[in-house]
């Protein structure tokens, strides 16, 4: 159970890496948002894998179920966004963002 | 297990595709194909509800709206990235492996988690009853990220009457 649970784990943590590392070092805003949907993704199968592990499963499924809904209010939002910042810098670079002024 | 080992694989590998592919509809695409393995796995581990969300979710509707997004900014992909992030990443990649190897297993000792046990009732019962509060949220959720984008999308209209 241990061995199951310590795999499930070590995968979610690789694509929280993955994501985190994208995060960090690039600048298109499109990738950025990927990587924010690849730590979703990690830290869902996380959820799950826990709850099959240790016999809730159908508690780790109603908040992956609520996870997945909030994740794509996210992505909805985000995205208009992202769609703003193009119309007003003709760019997705994220370094242009650096020159707003509140 | 052998099955499970192969679909984390995949899963692993079309995320890292998703941020390694230089062309955007290459990478909403990579993500899909990973959003896909996850749904499988989720059935696998006895959460079929999860996995229906998703796959039809996540790589259905999330993917609907990357392309569209990428479609109306197709200059997007004129970005330049670093050149040495994309070399650099396996480097990272495997001595992250190599640490997430040594130190999960203790880490995992250390956490506390749910105590282990069989769950009464079904699904249903679950969802509804025991966690009511969080459909509640779920509907604000949903509210607010359709408010959210009427109003980024309302501006328009605002400067025209300027």
């Amino acid at each position: 159970m241990s061995n199951l649970w310590f795999l499930y784990l070590f995968f979610a943590a690789l694509l929280i890496f993955i994501g985190i590392y994208c995060l960090l070092t690039m600048r298109n805003l499109i990738k950025l948002f990927i990587a924010v949907e690849v730590i979703s993704k990690g830290v869902s199968l996380a959820i799950v894998a826990t709850g099959a592990v240790k016999n809730n499963i159908l508690l780790a499924q109603s908040l992956a179920i609520t996870y997945i809904v909030v994740e794509v209010s996210l992505v909805a939002t985000a995205l208009a966004l992202i769609i703003n910042i193009y119309k007003k810098n003709k760019s997705l670079d994220v370094r242009l963002l650096s020159k707003l002024k509140g | 297990m052998a099955i499970q080992i192969i679909l984390l694989c995949g899963l692993v590998i079309f995320s890292g595709l998703a941020i390694l592919f230089k062309d955007l509809l290459k990478a909403a695409l990579s993500l899909a194909v990973a959003s896909l393995f996850l749904g499988i796995i989720f059935f696998r581990l006895g959460a079929p509800y999860a996995g229906v969300f998703e796959i039809s979710v996540v790589a259905g509707l999330i993917t609907v709206l990357f392309i569209l997004t990428i479609a109306l900014t197709k200059r997007g992909d004129e970005v330049t990235e670093a050149r040495l992030v994309k070399l650099a990443f396996p480097v990272f990649f495997i001595l992250f492996l190599v640490i997430d190897g040594l130190v999960m297993k203790s880490l995992l000792q250390k956490i506390p988690a749910l105590p282990s046990g069989p769950e009464a009732g079904s699904f249903g019962q679950v969802l509804w009853q025991q966690r009511t509060f969080d459909l509640v949220a779920q509907i604000g959720v949903i509210l607010a990220g359709v408010l959210a984008v009427l109003a980024l999308f309302r501006k328009k209209e605002e400067d025209k009457d300027e």
